[in-house]
């Protein structure tokens, strides 16, 4: 298959990511967005090692990193977010920060 | 470690001992082991200066490397000057202790904690010796800074028990004007020893080449600017009046005393040592602005109604012969500004010391609150205060007088940096702000010493048959109402008088005493502070 | 030199012991004895100062250390004129002392008043034989202040308090001059020393303008010390002290320290014809008004007052026409005779409880002795023959004629002169004219007033009685030549002495006439209350000067807190508005941050392309 439908699916994924992150009101979807950016990411690291034919397939190497990492910033982020309910009630950022009333 | 670093630290050790030992020693304890401290101090240096080398400029000499990394030395050393100011800040610190030194009478019984109050003012004791004996510039500044934090705290905690708000504030402004200063005043440290590649002041002044430049006139107009800060001098006093109306009796005093000599001898010890020419520059506008001081103050103290604010306003007055002195550059002038700063630490400590007593009997220091005729209702209190004003306004025969008569002589002799007709016309505004000093001065004694005695109703109806409520004056037929004395107004006069009380005494004596020997045998101070002279203006060419 | 210093150190002494005497017996004691002691010292070294013993001195070299060049030092120095004023200010100051025990025997606050008379002792003993300048000025200030706490004695009136405080002020205003002087002279001169001083005057060292500068700057000290016109107004409001500081302050010794003044730095006014004019004009203004005020007032000491201030004048007229020894020829006779009417003042008010004349009239029968001794002094200030007045005040116009008539000494052009001779005679009748005015009241006519008068005890009896002596005698002494060292007695001149009688005669018949139906003084008619006012010279000095002052110091208060502080105060709101707009950029929202964060990214990349 061509390299650039892979590439085009990947930026579309980022840019459906980096919308999710600074436009959701909810922190949840918000850290979904960051997962989205992530993937998109691999996406592009997979799509090219193939193209390169690698031959230490690093790029599916480096990807295989990412989706650990990603799993463990999730993990963090999801606490985060779960103290945050616990204090607020809600999950909104945009009314999140000051007293917790 | 050298004698004159005991010096330095004897306060400070005693501080710690206090702050240690905690409530093991009473507060009467704790205030004595201060004064303890103080006199070791006061006699070391005694001592010092009794045996040094008359050959050399400093004695006591102290030189050790302290921060390699930044040639930064524990270099302290006392000539002249520094001693006139050394005794001057031991024997004060030492009477504020011994004014504490005595048990809590009933309206001091809600104050906070005496012991916290004693290691803040042995720590500024000590950090104040160490200014008057740095001779590196680093140390000069950290003995400086360390000076004015533990100040903060006294002002904020021990001040004006009726407004919280109003010390913390008034603490507040005073810190960020001094550090602003000191601020101003460390970059011109900087910029000197970068272009000379050392930190010691005697090096500075002595061997390094004379700098020049704007760089350096720049320099030199922040350090002026920092040390004018403290003195202080117009328009960069605002934050007296306010720190001193609130301080807390021992605040008020040191603040006076001690705190104000720091920017005076950093012009002397400092600026015109080692930038002569530049202080040459600066010479005419601290100068004017110097005597602009003296009238403003004292114009500010005829109408003041706050007594502690009036002394404070005094303070700048005296401040503005300083700067005159300084800012003529001339041996008289130098000389004067030295004088002044001794003489009006003990006149202005003994002035506070006078009005903090009156304002924690009657619980304010305005002079509508403290009521008149203060000779009948605290005999001793009220002649030592007129004794204090008298001095203040420079009567010869009182130390007060001596420094005046400098600075005009310095001005005068016109010097280095000014004309003869811009010398002439501010000895002329000076000599009318002494007028104007004398007018609120006798002004202030006819309000709160003289006068029919109030509000202390048993003592008033006692006193002649007059029974008016206002003031006793002549009536129509112009019949002297002499006033009658009987048995009863005997006794009055024990009962109804608070007076000074043993310790209040003794400060008041030991001040008193000193400002009547300085007055009439000057030569003590003058010749002292004539050692140091020739160091100092040596460099003016 | 020891008696010098001794002269100087006893009254200072007693004043230090005198605080720590407890009851009345005590005090009076250190005082009176003090007084005694030191008369005792003032002899032995006066006295031989009249003789062929010239001059004595010294210093007590470096006892005030360096105060940079020019040196001040503890130098002394005693001669003829220092003698005559020191025996003067012993002998007054004795007697006021022991008067004083009676005056004040029921005052709480004796014990101070006694130390403060002694300090002033010591004071003016300072001035008078002080060689060195800065001597003569502590002295001289330190009386202005021993006079201001004695003024203010009775300080639960107000009258006292403002009259204190204004003697003080006023004094202390002129005194800056003295300062001035002494500063501008010891650079010229090299030295403090008065004696220095005078050497370069005569050795031509001086420039003119120095001179005329330091002579006016001088003579404006001894204006204010001496109540002259324009600082005459002091003196009269002085008198709500009591009656024996008016004796001892303000007639015999503060008040004629000014004349000292001038008369020790006289060859420093004849180099100037400036100085010397301006002198002489000061001394008839003052002679003049001083006489009209006094024959207008309402009040004993008041008059006593003026009349003081007049008679100063007469001195300072004698001098400037260059003659010392008629100047201080009548500054002995009136400090004798002027302590004496004040002493008498202060009887008759301890008698009759006020000093006002409302309440005195025919008190020659109760009062004898105070009768016999103030018509005394008060025809010794008239000029009777054979009395003192009559010698030095005759002593005054005739140097003054000899002046004009081109046979004196001094610069002082024959116009002045002549001027001073026409205004001394017109005051004689004006001086003439107030004291048989006030003697009357006082004495004669119906008694006024309720309280009972009666004699005074011994102890103010007897000072009274030895003041009438030298008021008596003196002028026997004074006119003898060669007494005062460096000038001949003033010769009598025969025309002034029948003048003086024959003005004296006709003025207290007039006055008799005039007051046989009362109040001599009502006759001025619409004058009077001009004079009462005293020309409003005060409401000028408060409208001018006191009014400008204490606006100028509310504006001061007010450019404080108003501009001065604005700084303050707007550099804190400044900062806090500065943080207020960096505040927003923490918006605590974390997709902000994010966007913010992006856009950068995207700037770089974009940056990096086309760079790259």
């Amino acid at each position: 298959m061509p390299l650039l439908w892979p590439l085009l699916l990947s930026a579309a994924l980022f840019g459906v990511g980096v919308y999710g992150v600074l436009a959701r009101r909810n922190a949840v979807l918000a850290l979904m967005g960051v997962e989205l950016m992530l993937n998109a990411a691999n996406l592009n690291l997979v799509a090219f090692d193939v193209w390169f034919r690698d031959v230490l397939v690093s790029g599916q190497v480096f990807t295989l990193f990412i989706i650990a990492l990603a799993a463990a910033e999730i993990g963090l982020g999801l606490a985060i977010v779960l103290r945050l309910f616990r204090a607020y009630g809600h999950v909104d950022v945009d009314r999140v920060g000051g007293d917790p009333s | 470690m050298g004698w004159l670093s005991l010096v330095v630290l004897a306060p400070v050790l005693a501080a710690a001992a206090v702050w240690w030992r905690g409530a093991r020693w009473s507060e009467v304890e704790a205030a004595r082991v201060g004064v303890g401290a103080s006199a070791v101090s006061l006699i070391l240096a005694w001592l010092i200066w009794l045996t040094r080398d008359a050959s050399a400029v400093f004695s006591g000499e102290v030189d050790h490397v302290w921060i390699p990394a930044l040639d930064v030395h524990w270099h302290l050393g006392m000539d002249g000057i520094s001693y006139c100011l050394v005794l001057l800040t031991t024997a004060l610190s030492g009477l504020c202790c011994l004014s504490l030194a005595r048990e809590r009478t009933a309206d001091e019984a809600g104050q906070p904690g005496r012991r916290s109050l004693l290691v803040l003012i042995l720590v500024i004791e000590s950090a104040s010796l160490g200014v008057f004996t740095a001779l590196d510039l680093v140390l000069f500044f950290i003995c400086f800074e360390l000076a004015l934090i533990p100040m903060w705290f006294v002002i904020a905690g021990w001040g004006d028990p009726h407004d919280p708000a109003g010390r913390r504030r008034a603490a507040t402004r005073f810190l960020l004007f001094t550090v602003l200063g000191s601020a101003l005043m460390f970059v011109g440290f900087i910029g000197i020893a970068w272009q000379a590649d050392t930190l010691q002041i005697d090096a500075l002044s002595v061997s390094a080449p004379a700098f020049t430049g704007t760089l350096n006139t720049l320099l030199a107009v922040a350090i002026a600017l920092g040390l004018a800060v403290k003195t202080p001098i117009l328009p960069l006093h605002i934050w007296l009046p306010d720190a001193h109306a609130k301080a807390p009796t021992v605040g008020s005093v040191l603040l006076a005393g001690v705190f104000l000599k720091l920017g005076t001898y950093g012009f002397v010890r400092i600026l015109v040592p080692i930038m002569p020419v530049q202080a040459a520059q600066i010479g005419p506008y601290l100068a004017a602005f110097g005597v602009a001081g003296i009238v403003y103050a004292a114009l500010a103290c005829l109408r003041q109604s706050d007594l502690k604010r009036l002394i404070a306003y005094s303070s700048v007055g005296h401040m503005g012969f300083v700067a005159l002195g300084i800012g003529t550059l001339t041996a008289s002038g130098l000389t004067a500004a030295v004088f002044i700063s001794v003489a009006h630490g003990l006149i202005t400590g003994l002035l506070f010391f006078l009005a903090g007593w009156l304002k924690e009997r009657y619980g304010s220091s305005d002079l509508a609150a403290l009521g008149h005729g203060m000779y009948r209702r605290s005999p001793w209190l009220a002649v030592a205060f007129c004794f204090g004003c008298l001095a203040s306004l420079g009567v010869p025969g009182l130390a007060g007088f001596w420094g005046e008569m400098l600075a005009l002589r310095g001005a005068y002799e016109v010097g280095p940096t000014m004309d003869r007709a811009g010398a002439w016309t501010l000895l002329g505004i000076a000599a009318l702000g002494i007028v104007v000093t004398t007018a609120y001065f006798v002004g202030l004694i006819r309000r709160l010493l003289q006068g029919t005695p109030s509000p202390d109703e048993t003592i008033r109806h006692l006193w002649s048959d007059d029974p008016q409520p206002g003031d006793q004056g002549p009536d129509d037929s112009g019949r002297i109402a002499r006033p009658q004395v009987t048995d009863q107004l005997q006794e009055a006069e024990d009962d109804g008088v608070v007076d000074l009380d043993r310790e209040q005494g003794i400060v008041t004596g030991v001040l008193a005493v000193s400002v009547f020997v300085l007055g009439i045998v000057p030569g003590l101070l003058s010749g002292t502070i004539a050692q140091a002279m020739p160091w100092i203006v040596g460099g003016i060419r | 030199m020891i008696g010098l210093t001794l002269v100087i150190v006893l009254p200072a002494l007693a004043a230090l012991v005198g605080l720590a005497a407890i009851d009345g017996i005590e005090i009076a004691l250190v005082s009176v004895g003090g007084a005694a002691i030191t008369f005792v010292a003032t002899l032995i070294v006066a006295v031989p100062r009249f003789g062929t013993a010239g001059p004595v001195g010294g210093s007590w070299g470096h006892a005030w250390g360096t105060l940079n060049a020019p040196d001040v030092s503890f130098a002394l120095r005693a001669d003829s004129l220092s003698a005559a004023l020191l025996l003067l200010a012993a002998s007054v100051a004795l007697l006021v002392q022991i008067y004083s025990v009676a005056y004040l025997a029921d005052d709480p606050r004796y014990r101070a008043y006694a130390s403060i008379v002694s300090l002033f002792s010591a004071s003016m003993a300072a001035v008078v034989v002080a060689d060195d300048m800065f001597v003569l000025l502590i002295g001289w200030e330190m009386m202005g202040v021993c006079s201001y706490l004695l003024i203010a004695h009775y300080w639960e009136r107000s009258d006292a308090r403002d009259g204190a405080a204004k003697a003080f002020l006023m004094t202390r205003t002129a005194d800056v001059g003295l300062l001035i002087a002494i500063i501008v002279l010891g650079q010229a001169v090299g030295s403090y020393r008065i004696s220095d001083v005078l050497d370069a005057v005569a050795a031509g060292d001086l420039s003119g303008s120095t001179i005329t500068v330091t002579a006016l700057l001088i003579l404006l000290a001894a204006i204010g010390k001496s109540a002259q016109f324009p600082l005459h107004t002091w003196l009269p409001d002085a008198m709500p002290g009591p009656a024996p500081i008016s004796a001892l302050i303000h007639s015999a010794t503060m008040v004629a320290a000014g004349v000292y003044l001038v008369a020790r730095m006289e060859p420093l006014f004849l180099a100037s014809e400036t100085a010397t004019i301006v002198l002489g004009l000061t001394a008839v203004i003052t002679m003049l008004i001083a006489a009209a005020f006094a024959l207008a007032q309402d009040d004993l000491k008041r008059v006593l007052a003026w009349s003081t201030v007049s008679q100063l004048a007469y001195m300072f007229a004698a001098l400037s026409v260059g003659s010392v020894v008629a100047a201080i020829g009548h500054l002995l006779a009136h400090g004798a005779f002027k302590a004496l009417l004040f002493l008498a003042a202060g009887s008759v008010a301890h008698a009759v409880g006020s000093t006002a004349f409302a309440d005195m009239g025919g008190l020659r029968r109760p009062m004898t002795w105070t009768f016999a001794t103030a018509t005394i002094g008060f025809a010794a200030l008239s000029g009777l023959v054979p009395l003192s007045g009559f010698f030095t005040k005759d002593a005054v116009v005739g140097a003054a004629y000899d002046a004009a008539s081109g046979g004196g000494e001094g610069p002082a052009p024959s116009w002045l002169a002549w001027l001073i001779v026409v205004a001394t005679l017109f005051t004689a009748v004006l001086t003439v004219a107030y004291a048989t005015r006030a003697w009357r009241l006082v004495f004669s006519g119906e008694r006024r007033g309720s309280e009972t008068a009666h004699e005074v005890p011994a102890l103010m009896r007897w000072p009274m009685v030895v003041l009438a002596v030298p008021t008596a005698l003196m002028g026997l002494a004074v006119v003898r030549p060669g007494w005062l060292a460096g000038s001949e007695a003033e010769p009598v001149h025969s025309w002034v002495a029948v003048t003086s009688t024959a003005i004296l005669a006709g003025v207290v018949a007039m006055t008799w006439l005039l007051g046989r139906a009362g109040d001599p003084a009502t006759r001025l008619g619409p004058i009077r209350p001009v004079l009462a006012r005293e020309f409003g010279v005060d409401a000028a000095y408060n409208r001018f000067i006191v009014a400008p002052t204490l606006a100028a110091s509310g504006l001061v208060l007010a450019t404080d807190r108003d501009v001065v502080d604005a700084y303050a105060r707007g550099a804190s709101s400044g900062a806090i508005d500065a943080s207020r707009l960096l505040r927003l950029a923490q918006s605590r929202n974390v997709q902000t941050y994010v966007t913010v964060a992006v856009l950068g990214i995207a700037l770089a990349a974009v940056v990096a392309g086309v760079t790259a």
